[in-house]
């Protein structure tokens, strides 16, 4: 009987792959064409859009408003939480929506390898929505640079985060404490708040994306300067065992060693290490300017969030006010319908008007010139100021470029900070996963340049 | 065969090197030996269990008829709920393991079992074995209801009792059931999802990384669909290896019941 059953299951499991070999996921030819490639009735537009804290409704908004401004035309928005879950077999099977922000966890490269994303340089060359300039002038060029591949632009920045640390202003006017300007100072402070009874530090431990982002980066910047990220970023050989990523690796340890991270952190998710943060049993915290909508709704009564620089090496080489960033962008799929219509309809949002308004409404950053002097909210202003005044603006994109590479990082951070990995094995690990990516001839490498 | 970002139509044939590569992968191995320890631990701790409880829900007493009744409940929740349950049961902060703890004196560190590289697969194989482990004794329990009152009454009268009863009768005379015991647990564990990739996803450090949270890994966030699906067909053969393997070696049965 049992015989039978697995004789029967091999054989349901081999017709079932050749089934899975043999179909053509709804393409004509081996390219994908069929799909309407531009084309179209130029009158309506499939918007799918990333749907997290900030919601839909701008955007449904939106295209009412466009709607309105050019009948005939009708635009659809749709979206969710995990909206790259909806878009893949879309793309695989040649049928994306007209314009998109697939949300963070979409490998927007693989999309560019493949042809699926539509160059837009011809478009940013066109006049802006309000007339003034061309579309392009009215991005902030760092955020724009930042979606570009062999000299083509694919990608468009629409709001941006800028990453660091927080703390609560009230908890340390109540303590009289100021915020660390550099390790040194941070070593002295900790030792204050682990007196007072508090951890110094609390980190989203599960996701060590953010202790990457918040600790390693910003510190081998500090140490050696943002040529050595870039090498590193770049993959050339050396540059993730270079001795500023070495001395950031143990200015973790160092941390970690004395007890200034929250006992228990590495256990934590991104909620629960905020709430941590949030209900005063830790300090201060790394995160993004997303912080705060992510939080908002769980918010402790009396809470609040300022924004600080992660404390720079002390005699290190860097620039003191560098400011590391992430974009959120959108796309236009080549697959997709109605071009023309997608990149008007992403001009208007982009527009100084809107993009004031999603400042205001949202709570973020908006990568439109000028979208700073919108009424900002009092957690964005530091970060908006220290964007705006910094003379080094930089982007972890390594990790995008080379998802895998990335999760070996990621996991090499986690064992930095459980002891299971000294700085010198992190460093290693980290030059060895560069090493087979370098090798790997299955996809291209990426030169940071400035 | 392909190399295919499993975001467009096209793919590039490769021939056999995804499976060259994960042959060559040591996260594929290390994936396959957390699969392996659940299998020898978990999958011996749920058999025990399972074949002791069933034994021992026979009774009619008052223990016996609560155990029935809630014996099958854990493997009637839902995966997802019995993963953010134990994960809080283990939050190093709220957790009710941190609070046992502490009433033996306050710790000098919080306990974090699935941020620690050295509990974080038990503390998965714990939580797998609560969940699993009804189904086993449901198993069990039926196999020793088909076994016929007069042996049981022959052995009796023959002075066989408790564990010498269990050890001569009971237990020879389950083993068509252990067999189709022993295929679902290799199929369970070998296969298990959800539950890892909603306590840990892998970590920490891939110490909780299993086949299939890996394959998830290459295919949805490495976009590496063609390494992916190695890695499905690889997990699909050794499920057969070992389902046909245990069944060869438990093909004679002391019995002679089963052929």
């Amino acid at each position: 009987m049992i015989k039978r059953t697995l004789g029967s299951l091999a054989v349901l499991t081999a017709v079932s792959f050749a089934l899975i070999g043999c179909g053509d996921g709804g393409s004509k030819t081996a390219d994908g064409a069929g799909a309407p490639a531009g084309g179209g009735n130029g009158k309506d537009l499939d918007v799918v859009s990333f749907s997290g804290g900030y919601g839909l409704d701008f955007f449904e908004k939106a295209a009412k408003e466009y709607q309105e401004k050019h009948p005939g035309v009708n635009i659809a928005v749709t979206g969710g939480p995990r909206s790259w879950e909806q878009l893949r077999p879309k793309f695989a099977n040649g049928t994306p929506p007209g314009l998109t922000w697939p949300g963070w966890s979409m490998d927007y490269w693989a999309l560019i390898y493949d042809n699926q994303v539509l160059p837009l340089d011809d478009a940013l060359k066109t006049p802006a929505y309000d007339g003034k300039g061309t579309w392009g002038d009215t991005f902030e060029p760092t955020l724009l640079k930042l979606g570009q591949y062999q000299g083509k632009q694919y990608e468009l920045p629409y709001h941006y985060n800028v990453l660091g640390w927080w703390y609560d202003p009230g908890v340390f006017a109540k303590h009289g404490w100021t915020v660390p300007k550099t390790f040194n100072e941070l070593l002295v402070l900790s030792a204050k708040i682990k007196a007072a009874g508090m951890a110094p530090i609390t980190y989203q431990g599960k996701y060590p994306a953010y202790m990457v982002q918040g600790f390693l980066f910003p510190w081998a910047a500090s140490v050696g300067g943002i040529k050595v990220l870039d090498d590193a970023q770049s993959l050339k050989p050396g540059a993730w065992k270079d001795p500023a990523f070495l001395k950031a690796a143990q200015m973790i340890k160092q941390l970690a060693d004395a007890g200034y991270f929250e006992d228990g952190a590495n256990g934590l998710d991104h909620t629960e290490s905020q709430m941590e943060f949030l209900q005063g049993k830790a300090a201060m915290i790394p995160c993004g300017t997303w912080l705060f909508s992510e939080m908002s709704k769980t918010m402790p009564a009396g809470a609040k969030m300022a924004y600080m620089l992660p404390p720079v090496a002390d005699g290190g080489k860097g620039d003191p006010s560098a400011v590391q960033i992430g974009i959120e962008p959108w796309i236009v799929p080549t697959k997709g319908a109605n071009h023309e219509l997608a990149i008007d309809f992403f001009k208007y949002m982009t527009s100084l008007d809107k993009a004031k308004q999603f400042v205001e409404e949202k709570g973020t950053l908006m990568a439109i010139k000028g979208s700073d002097q919108a009424k900002l909210p009092e957690h964005l202003k530091e970060p908006a100021r220290l964007f705006r005044e910094s003379k080094t603006v930089y982007a972890i994109e390594y990790d995008q470029w080379y998802a895998k590479f990335g999760d070996e990082v990621k996991n090499a951070m986690t064992s930095l900070l459980n002891g299971s990995k000294t700085p010198e094995q992190f460093v290693q690990t980290c030059e060895d996963e560069a090493e087979k990516v370098r090798k790997d001839k299955s996809k291209p490498i990426h030169e940071m340049t400035r | 065969m392909f190399k295919w970002s499993g975001l467009s139509q096209n793919k590039k044939f490769v021939g056999f090197d995804n499976f060259k590569d994960l042959f060559h992968d040591n996260v594929f191995w290390m994936a396959l030996l957390h699969n392996a320890e659940i299998f020898a631990i978990g999958g011996s701790i749920i058999l025990i269990l399972g074949l002791g409880v069933a034994h021992a829900m026979q009774g009619n007493g008052r223990f016996t008829r609560a155990l029935r009744s809630v014996y099958l409940f854990p493997n009637i929740m839902s995966l997802v709920v019995v993963a953010v349950l134990w994960q809080f049961l283990y939050n190093p902060r709220m957790g009710l393991f941190n609070a046992v703890a502490d009433l033996f004196g306050k710790q000098k560190h919080r306990l974090d079992i699935l941020g620690t590289p050295g509990t974080a697969l038990p503390g998965v194989i714990i939580t797998f074995v609560w969940f699993a482990a009804g189904f086993y004794i449901m198993l069990f329990s039926a196999g020793i209801r088909q076994i016929p009152e007069e042996v049981v009454e022959a052995s009796k009268l023959d002075g066989a009792e408790g564990f010498v009863r269990f050890k001569k009768i009971t237990l020879p005379l389950l083993w068509s059931v252990g067999r189709i015991a022993l295929v679902y647990l290799v199929i369970n564990t070998l296969n298990v999802f959800a539950l890892v990739f909603l306590m840990t996803t892998g970590g920490p450090d891939r110490k909780t990384e299993v086949m299939l949270t890996y394959l998830y890994e290459q295919a949805f966030v490495n976009s590496d669909y063609g390494a992916a699906t190695a890695l499905a067909v690889a997990n699909f053969v050794i499920v057969m290896a070992v389902s046909g393997l245990i069944l060869k070696l438990t093909k004679n049965d002391p019995t002679g019941a089963t052929r």
